[in-house]
C-alpha cells in the first residue's frame, strides 16, 4: 500500500511545526528537484494512448478519461468540480495526469496506494466516474480491428480487462513535465526569490517537497467547503454514492467531504487530503481539491492568511506575514514549475474513432 | 412398514414418474389418448400477491412514478418504462430489446402485462419475483447498468420519494430493495383479466366468434398448443426448446455481437462455450445441464396482440408467422431454426393445418388480449437540495 500517516507521523508533524517556528528553514525534507526519466514501451503506451481518449471505455459510451482529463485544459477541466459521468455530477476536482505515474497515491483522499493499474480500474468502473462493466468493454475492444492488432502489436494477445489496466497507465508514463523553467534552469528573477520564500519563510516546502512538491501525505489546511456539492443535487448524490460505497457513516448528513477519514475513519484525519503535486499549475486553475481557489494569487493569499478554518487543521499552518511583493515572487516560482502542456499528437490521440462497430463478417462460423 | 408395502409404493412412484415422462416427451396426441390432459385453459383470477410485499395504494403510487423515471438506471436516461413502453405493448417493439445507451440487449422485452402471474421471470427464468426481476433488470450492464449507491443516492434527493417511502416503509431514506418492491406493487396492478377468452370461459358463450371457436378446437386439440400454453396464464412455465432461431441482426451487427459475446462471458460459460456458442443457450445459464440448451420458458399467450415481434429472440413480426412456424414443426420460413437441434422438444412437429386452420388458430390467439392498457405518465418529482446554504454555512463555521 502507499503512504498512510499514522498516529506517529502526525505527532512527528506537530513537533516538526512546533520546531519551524523557531526556525525559518525545514531541512529535513526532501528537496524539490528534477524528476527522474521514466521508461516504458512505446506500443504499449500507443495503445493506452488510444484507449485514454476512447468513449466507449465508458458505461454509456459518452465520456473518456480525456473527458475529465482534458489536454487542452491541463488534464484536468478548468472548473472546480469534475464532470463525472452524465446523469450525475461529482464533488470533487479532476487532478492533471501529467506526473501521475510518479505518485505513489492516488485520488484527493488517498484512497488508492496501490499502482495505476488499481487507479485505472476504479475511474472506469465507479458508477459515477466512468460507470463501466469491464466486461462489456472488453467485448467492446475485440469488435474493433485496430485494437485486436494494436493489443497483439504490444504483445498483450486478445483484448482484456487486465491489459487495458496495464496499456493506459504504460501511456501516463508518458505524460511528464517538459521544459518546465525550474528543471531547465531558466528561471526569473523574480521566480528565484519566490523559491527562497518557499523553502524558507513561506514553509512551502514542508509539505510539497521532492522532485513532485509534493510529500504525498495527507494534511488539513482548512480549505473551505464547496457548498455546490451540496446544493446542486446531480453534484450530491455522486457524494452520497460515494459515501454509500465507501461505508462512510451518517452520508445523508454529511455536510463536508471527510477528506482522508475515507481511508483511515479516524475523526482526526477528517478533512485532510493528499498534498498535490505543485508541477504544472499554470494549466490546471482553479485549485485545490474542490477548486475553491480560483487563481494562483488566491492560493497564495490563503496560505499567507495561514489557511482556513478548521480545528483539526495542521499545525504546520500559521499567518506568514508575506509583503505583497513576497506573495507575487512565490506565484512566478509556483509558474517555473510548469512545462509544456503536451498537446501534440506525441501525447493526444488525434485519429478518429469508428462511428460504428465493424461487423464481424461470417459470425456464425469464426470463433468469438 | 412392510417390505412389500415398499415395494408397491415404488411401483406406484414409477408408474407416475413414467406417467410424467409421457407428458413431458410424448405428444398430446399420446397423452390425450392415456387420457392425461395438460390443465384446461381458465379465466384469469386474481394476481397472487407475495406475503412479505403486500399492496397499498401508497405503494402502488410510488412504484407507478419509479416505474416511469429514468433516474433509475446508470446514467439517469433508462428505466423501466424505456425498455417497456405501454405504447409498445410494454415491451419494446424490436427483435431484440433496446438496452443501456451504448449497447444493445440481446433477447426481446417481454410485456409487463400480467407479468404478476409468473413464478419464473426473464425468458430464461432468471428470477422468481417481479421484485427481483425489477433488480436484475435496474443493474444489469445492458439494461439499466445502475448501480446500487448512486440510484439509492438519487432516490434520497428526491423529497416526494422520501416522503412516500417513509409512509410506505418507514425508513429515514429510501432503499432500492424496497424501491422495487413498490414497483412490483405497481406491476402487479397491471393485469388484464376480461380478454374474450376470460369471459368466454365465465359463461358469456358470445365473447368468441366462430372462426375463434374453432381456432379454439385446433389449440386444444390437431395444433397441440394446449400441451404447453394452458391454465390461465397460457403458460405452463417450463422450459423448452421449439426451434425458435437465433437473432439475426447477431450476423450483421457489430453492437449486438459484442453483447452476445458479454452475456456469455458475463453468465459464465466455459471458454469452449464462449469461443463457439453461436446461438442463445437459454436454461442452460440457470442448470448447467446440456439437455438445457436453447430452451426458454413458455410465455403467456395473453396480450400478444400488443407485443410484436414474438419469441425469446424476436424473429417473428406477425402471429401469421409464429402460427406458420410451429405449422412447419418448428422452422421459421427462411429455413432457420435453432442452432441446438439436439435438444428441441418432441412436442414439436408439422401439424399440418390448412390455411384456414391458421387463420382460425390466429384469430383465437387474438381472444386472448382485451382492449390496449394505456396510463398517462406520471409527472415525474425533481430533484432538491438536502441542506440550504444556511446550514452548510453553520457546518463550515462549527468545522
Amino acid at each position: 500500500m502507499g503512504v498512510r500517516i499514522t498516529n506517529r507521523h502526525h505527532f512527528l508533524a506537530v513537533i516538526m511545526g512546533t520546531w519551524l517556528a523557531f526556525s525559518a528553514q525545514a531541512t529535513s525534507v526532501p528537496d524539490l528537484g528534477p524528476l527522474p526519466p521514466l521508461q516504458y514501451n512505446k506500443t504499449k503506451a500507443e495503445l493506452g494512448k488510444r484507449l485514454f481518449f476512447d468513449k466507449r471505455l465508458s458505461g454509456n459510451a459518452g465520456i473518456a478519461c480525456a473527458t475529465c482529463h482534458d489536454p487542452t485544459q491541463g488534464w484536468t477541466q478548468n472548473q472546480p468540480l469534475s464532470d463525472g459521468y452524465p446523469g450525475n455530477g461529482h464533488f470533487r476536482n479532476a487532478p492533471t495526469l501529467i506526473n501521475v505515474a510518479y505518485k505513489k497515491v492516488w485520488n484527493h483522499d488517498g484512497r488508492i496506494g496501490t499502482s495505476l493499474d488499481d487507479m485505472v480500474r476504479e475511474m472506469i468502473t465507479e458508477d459515477y466516474i466512468m460507470n463501466m462493466d469491464m466486461r462489456i468493454m472488453q467485448e467492446r475492444l475485440k469488435q474493433d480491428p485496430r485494437y485486436l492488432q494494436m493489443f497483439r502489436d504490444a504483445g498483450y494477445g486478445e483484448p482484456s480487462n487486465g491489459k487495458v489496466r496495464q496499456a493506459i497507465p504504460e501511456y501516463l508514463k508518458s505524460l511528464t513535465s517538459r521544459n518546465a523553467p525550474f528543471d531547465a534552469g531558466t528561471m526569473s528573477a523574480a521566480a528565484k526569490k519566490g523559491l527562497q520564500l518557499f523553502k524558507g519563510k513561506a514553509g512551502c516546502i514542508q509539505c510539497h517537497n521532492g522532485s513532485l512538491a509534493s510529500d504525498g501525505r495527507a494534511h488539513n489546511t482548512g480549505v473551505p467547503e464547496n457548498f455546490d456539492i451540496f446544493l446542486n443535487p446531480e453534484n450530491h448524490q455522486a457524494f452520497i454514492a460515494f459515501a454509500l460505497f465507501q461505508g462512510i457513516e451518517n452520508q445523508m448528513n454529511l455536510k463536508r467531504d471527510p477528506g482522508y477519514y475515507n481511508v483511515t475513519m479516524k475523526q482526526a484525519d477528517m478533512g485532510k487530503f493528499i498534498t498535490p503535486s505543485l508541477r504544472e499549475l499554470k494549466y490546471t486553475a482553479p485549485y485545490m481539491h474542490n477548486g475553491m481557489l480560483a487563481t494562483l494569487e488566491e492560493v497564495v493569499a490563503f496560505y499567507n492568511a495561514g489557511g482556513g478554518k478548521d480545528r483539526r487543521k495542521s499545525p504546520l499552518l500559521k499567518p506568514l506575514g508575506l509583503s505583497d511583493d513576497e506573495q507575487r515572487d512565490l506565484v512566478a516560482f509556483l509558474l517555473a514549475l510548469s512545462g509544456d502542456p503536451l498537446t501534440t499528437a506525441e501525447h493526444v490521440w488525434q485519429e478518429p474513432y469508428p462511428a460504428e462497430y465493424a461487423t464481424i463478417e461470417d459470425w456464425k462460423h469464426v470463433r468469438n | 412398514m412392510s417390505a412389500t408395502n415398499s415395494f408397491c409404493k415404488m411401483i406406484l412412484l414409477l408408474t407416475a414418474a413414467i406417467a410424467g415422462l409421457i407428458i413431458a416427451t410424448g405428444s398430446a396426441a399420446q397423452g390425450i389418448a392415456k387420457g392425461i390432459s395438460p390443465p384446461p385453459l381458465a379465466p384469469l383470477g386474481p394476481p397472487p400477491i407475495p406475503a412479505d410485499n403486500p399492496q397499498s395504494p401508497a405503494k402502488i403510487e410510488w412504484g407507478r412514478y419509479l416505474f416511469f423515471d429514468p433516474r433509475l438506471g446508470g446514467d439517469a436516461s433508462t428505466g423501466c418504462s424505456t425498455c417497456h413502453e405501454p405504447d409498445q405493448g410494454w415491451s419494446w417493439a424490436e427483435d431484440i430489446s433496446r438496452g443501456y445507451p451504448g449497447t444493445v440487449h440481446w433477447r426481446g422485452s417481454q410485456t409487463i402485462i400480467n407479468s404478476a402471474y409468473y413464478s419464473k421471470l426473464f425468458w430464461a427464468g432468471s428470477s422468481t419475483s417481479l421484485e427481483a426481476q425489477a433488480r436484475a433488470a435496474s443493474k444489469g450492464g445492458v439494461a439499466g447498468n445502475g448501480e446500487t449507491d448512486i440510484m439509492e443516492a438519487r432516490l434520497a434527493l428526491i423529497p416526494e420519494y422520501v416522503a412516500l417511502n417513509r409512509t410506505i416503509f418507514g425508513t429515514e431514506w429510501p432503499l432500492l430493495r424496497d424501491a422495487y418492491r413498490a414497483i412490483a406493487a405497481f406491476e402487479r396492478t397491471l393485469v388484464q383479466r376480461d380478454t374474450p377468452l376470460d369471459r368466454y370461459l365465465l359463461g358469456d358463450r358470445t365473447a368468441l366468434s366462430a372462426e375463434q371457436l374453432r381456432g379454439k378446437q385446433l389449440f386444444e386439440g390437431k395444433a397441440g398448443c394446449i400441451q404447453c400454453h394452458n391454465g390461465p396464464l397460457a403458460s405452463d412455465e417450463n422450459f423448452y426448446n421449439i426451434g425458435v432461431p437465433g437473432v439475426k441482426r447477431w450476423e450483421r451487427d457489430g453492437l449486438a455481437q459484442i453483447t452476445f459475446r458479454f452475456e456469455l462471458y458475463a453468465k459464465g460459460v466455459s471458454e469452449t462455450l464462449y469461443r463457439t456458442l453461436k446461438d442463445d443457450p437459454g436454461a442452460y445459464f440457470r442448470s448447467r445441464n446440456r439437455w438445457d440448451m436453447g430452451k426458454f420458458r413458455t410465455p403467456s399467450l395473453r396480450y400478444t396482440l400488443y407485443t410484436a415481434p414474438y419469441m425469446h429472440s424476436g424473429q417473428f413480426d406477425t402471429l401469421e408467422e409464429v402460427v406458420d412456424f410451429y405449422n412447419a414443426g418448428g422452422v421459421a420460413a427462411d429455413g432457420r431454426t435453432t442452432a441446438f437441434p439436439e435438444t428441441k422438444s418432441p412436442l414439436i412437429r408439422p401439424l399440418g393445418l390448412t390455411e384456414l386452420e391458421r387463420e382460425d388458430l390466429v384469430a383465437f390467439i387474438e381472444a386472448f388480449s382485451g382492449e390496449e392498457i394505456l396510463i398517462e405518465k406520471p409527472e415525474l418529482p425533481p430533484y432538491a437540495p438536502l441542506f440550504t446554504r444556511a446550514q452548510l454555512q453553520a457546518a463550515q463555521e462549527a468545522k
